[in-house]
C-alpha cells in the first residue's frame, strides 16, 4: 500500500505546477501579513486603552444596525467582551508570529483546500485522460487499492500543504512581528465569559477542528473526478460548490436551517472553544452530519471506479 | 496445464454481443496472433484477459488460476502492452519505470537495470517521456511489460504506428522472449504479414466469434498451391496442361501460366512441357498467404 501512495506522491510532487500550487499559498501568507502591517497592527503603543475603547464604541454601532448579519453582531460581540476583559486585566494586545498564525489557521486551511481540489480532482481523472489508466489497472494491483492510494494521497497533499501554511505564517509572522508570544495565553469568549488557553493548544486546536473542510472538499473532487472521469468537470464543480458553501455558511450563520447544511459543519473550533450558532446542535451531530456526506460521496464513486469498462 | 485457457468467454452491451463464447488455449513459449477485421472483439477479449472489462460469462484460467476472482495473484505473472503506449510524460523514462515496478513486489535495482539495457534505453532513461519518439515510448512499454518476469505476455496492437525498423524490433524480441525464456505471447494485430512471420498460430475472428484456429506451419503444406511455370511459349503450354487436367483452373499471361495443383504434381507437368519443346525457365509456388486465408475464412466481408 505504501508504495502506491509513495507513487502518488511522485505524480504530484514531480509536477511544476504543483510547486507553482503551492507556492500561492505561501504567498497568500505574506500577503495577510503585508496587510496588517500597513494597516499598523502589531505594534502596541502606549494609548492601547484608549484605542480599545474607541473600538469597541465601533463595535457596540455595528452590533445596533438594523441591516447586521448575525456573524457581525455575534463577532462584535465578541470583540467587546475580549476587548473588555483585556482592559479590565491590564493585558496590551499584541501580535506576533504565534498569535498571527492562530488568527490565519482557518484561512490558511480554505485557500489549502482550493488548491487541494485540483490535485483531486486530476488524481483519478488525468490517468483516463492520458490513457495511463490501462497500464496502471492491469499490474498487480486491485482498482480498491488504486482508488485507496489516490484518496490517501490527495488527503495527505491537503494535511501537509496546510502544516506548511501554518509553519510559515509562524516563521514570516515572527520575523515580522517577533517570535514573543509563545507563552502568551489566547483568549476566546464562550458562554459570554472570556476564557484562556496555552497559544500552541489554539494553533493545535485550529488545525485539527477545521479539516473536516478540507474533508469535504477534497472527497467531493475526488469522487467527482473518479466517477466521471472529468478533470474540468470535477476541478470547476468542485471549486464553485467549496466557494459558495464557504461563503454562504458565514453569510447565513446562525439561521436554523444551517443545521442541514454541510458547510456550516465544517468548523468545529465552536463547539470547543466558543458557542455554536445554532441551538441544539452539537458536536456529536456535526460529526455524524459530515460522516454522511462523507460516506455518499465514496458510495457514488467507488463503485462506479471498481466495476467500470476501460475501453 | 495450459498457461492461458479461455473458456466461452462472453462479453454482451446491452442486446449487443461484442464477444460471443470464445474458447482459447496457450502453452508456454507459444505465440499466438488474434486477428480479424476491426469490430471483431479482438482488443474485448484481450481486455476481458486483463480484466480491464468485466466479462458476462465465461472464464479465464492464467497458470490454471481463475483470473477475474484472483485478480492481483494472477496479474503478477501477466505483462501487457496496449496499443499506442501512453505514459506520464513530466515523468522520466526512470520514474515510470519505477513507478509500474513499485506495484508488483520483489522488483529488485538489478533486474530494473536489467531490462532498461534489453530494450536498449540506456541513454535516454533519464530524459522525461515528453521528449520520447513513438519507438522509445514503444521500448519503455516493452521495458514495463517484462520488468516483473510475466510468464504471459498480452499486447494489443503493438505495432500499431510504428515504423518498419520499430516492428522487426519488436519482433525480434517477442520470438527471443518465446523461444529462450518459455514466455507464452498473445498478440492481437491487424498487420497479417507480421502475424505470420512472428506466430506460431493465428486465432481468426469475427463478429465476436472465434471462427478459426491455425498453425502458420499447417498452412503451408496445404494441399492444393497455386503453380506458376515460367515458359517460353505459353499458348501450347496450355494446350498440353489442358490434356492433363480438364476442368482445373489455368491461368497464364505472356510468359507465366499458373495452375492449382498439389506439390507432387510438378515434376510430372515440367517434363510434359519439356518433353512437348517448351522451354521452362522456372517452377514457383505461390504459397497461399494468411492474408488469402483469412479472406478465404472471413468471406472478404467487414475488410
Amino acid at each position: 500500500m505504501i508504495s502506491f501512495i509513495r507513487n502518488e506522491n511522485m505524480k504530484i510532487y514531480k509536477r511544476k505546477r504543483t510547486w507553482v500550487m503551492i507556492a500561492i499559498v505561501l504567498l497568500y501568507v505574506v500577503l495577510q501579513i503585508v496587510n496588517l502591517k500597513t494597516a499598523g497592527s502589531g505594534a502596541t503603543n502606549d494609548n492601547w486603552r484608549a484605542q480599545l475603547e474607541q473600538e469597541n464604541v465601533q463595535f457596540g454601532k455595528e452590533a445596533t444596525k438594523t441591516d447586521a448579519l448575525n456573524i457581525e453582531i455575534k463577532q462584535a460581540e465578541k470583540h467587546i467582551v475580549l476587548n473588555e476583559y483585556y482592559l479590565d486585566k491590564g493585558i496590551p494586545p499584541s501580535t506576533n508570529g504565534w498569535s498571527f498564525a492562530v488568527s490565519q489557521v482557518r484561512n490558511i486551511i480554505f485557500a489549502v483546500s482550493l488548491i487541494s481540489i485540483i490535485i483531486a480532482g486530476e488524481i483519478v481523472a488525468a490517468e483516463f485522460v492520458s490513457g495511463t489508466i490501462k497500464l496502471l489497472l492491469t499490474r498487480s494491483a486491485s482498482r480498491s487499492k488504486i482508488y485507496i492510494s489516490k484518496y490517501a494521497a490527495a488527503i495527505l497533499f491537503g494535511l501537509m500543504l496546510s502544516v506548511a501554511g501554518i509553519l510559515t505564517s509562524i516563521l514570516l509572522g515572527g520575523f515580522i512581528f517577533g517570535f514573543n508570544g509563545l507563552a502568551d495565553s489566547y483568549f476566546y469568549v464562550k458562554n459570554q465569559s472570556v476564557e484562556e488557553i496555552p497559544m500552541l493548544q489554539a494553533l493545535l486546536a485550529g488545525y485539527v477542528l477545521n479539516i473536516p473542510f478540507l474533508l469535504i472538499t477534497i472527497t467531493l473532487a475526488f469522487m467527482i473526478s473518479a466517477a466521471f472521469r472529468s478533470t474540468t468537470f470535477s476541478i470547476v464543480i468542485s471549486l464553485l460548490v467549496s466557494l459558495t458553501g464557504f461563503i454562504i455558511a458565514i453569510a447565513m450563520d446562525g439561521w436554523s436551517w444551517t443545521k442541514y447544511f454541510v458547510f456550516s459543519h465544517t468548523d468545529l473550533t465552536p463547539y470547543i472553544y466558543g458557542n455554536p450558532s445554532v441551538d441544539g446542535v452539537t458536536l456529536s451531530f456535526s460529526l455524524i452530519f459530515i460522516g454522511i456526506h462523507l460516506a455518499v460521496m465514496y458510495l457514488i464513486s467507488y463503485p462506479i471506479f471498481v466495476k467500470r469498462d476501460v475501453v | 496445464m495450459s498457461l492461458l485457457q479461455i473458456r466461452d468467454l462472453t462479453k454482451k452491451i446491452g442486446n449487443k454481443v461484442i464477444v460471443d463464447q470464445v474458447t482459447l488455449n496457450m502453452d508456454k513459449g507459444e505465440i499466438l496472433g488474434l486477428l480479424g477485421p476491426n469490430g471483431a472483439g479482438k482488443t474485448s477479449t484481450i481486455r476481458m484477459i486483463v480484466s480491464l472489462m468485466s466479462k458476462s460469462g465465461g472464464q479465464v484460467l492464467i497458470n490454471g488460476t481463475d483470473a477475474h476472482a484472483n485478480f492481483e495473484q494472477t496479474m503478477k505473472h501477466v505483462g501487457v502492452i496496449v496499443e499506442n503506449p501512453d505514459f506520464y510524460k513530466y515523468l522520466s523514462g526512470f520514474d515510470n519505470l519505477i513507478h509500474f515496478s513499485r506495484m508488483t513486489p520483489g522488483v529488485t535495482e538489478v533486474r530494473i537495470q536489467e531490462v532498461i539495457a534489453l530494450v536498449g534505453l540506456e541513454h535516454s532513461i533519464g530524459d522525461k517521456v515528453g521528449t520520447y519518439s513513438l519507438g522509445m515510448r514503444q521500448r519503455l512499454g516493452l521495458a514495463i511489460a517484462l520488468v516483473h518476469k510475466p510468464s504471459l505476455l498480452i499486447l494489443d496492437e503493438p505495432t500499431n504506428g510504428l515504423d518498419p525498423a520499430g516492428i522487426r524490433e519488436l519482433r525480434g524480441h517477442l520470438t527471443h522472449l518465446a523461444q529462450k525464456e518459455g514466455v507464452g505471447i498473445l498478440i492481437s494485430s491487424h498487420l497479417m504479414s507480421e502475424m505470420e512471420i512472428m506466430c506460431d498460430r493465428v486465432a481468426i475472428m469475427q463478429k465476436g466469434k472465434l471462427i478459426n484456429i491455425y498453425k502458420i506451419s499447417d498452412m503451408a503444406a496445404d494441399e492444393r498451391t497455386q503453380v506458376q511455370f515460367e515458359v517460353d511459349r505459353p499458348d501450347l503450354a496450355v494446350q498440353i496442361l489442358q490434356t492433363l487436367m480438364s476442368g482445373d483452373e489455368i491461368t497464364t499471361d505472356q510468359r507465366h501460366i499458373q495452375v492449382s495443383i498439389t506439390k507432387a504434381h510438378i515434376p510430372e507437368i515440367s517434363r510434359k512441357l519439356m518433353e512437348a519443346g517448351i522451354n521452362v525457365f522456372g517452377v514457383h509456388a505461390v504459397q497461399k498467404t494468411l492474408e488469402d486465408k483469412f479472406m478465404e475464412i472471413t468471406g472478404g466481408e467487414d475488410h
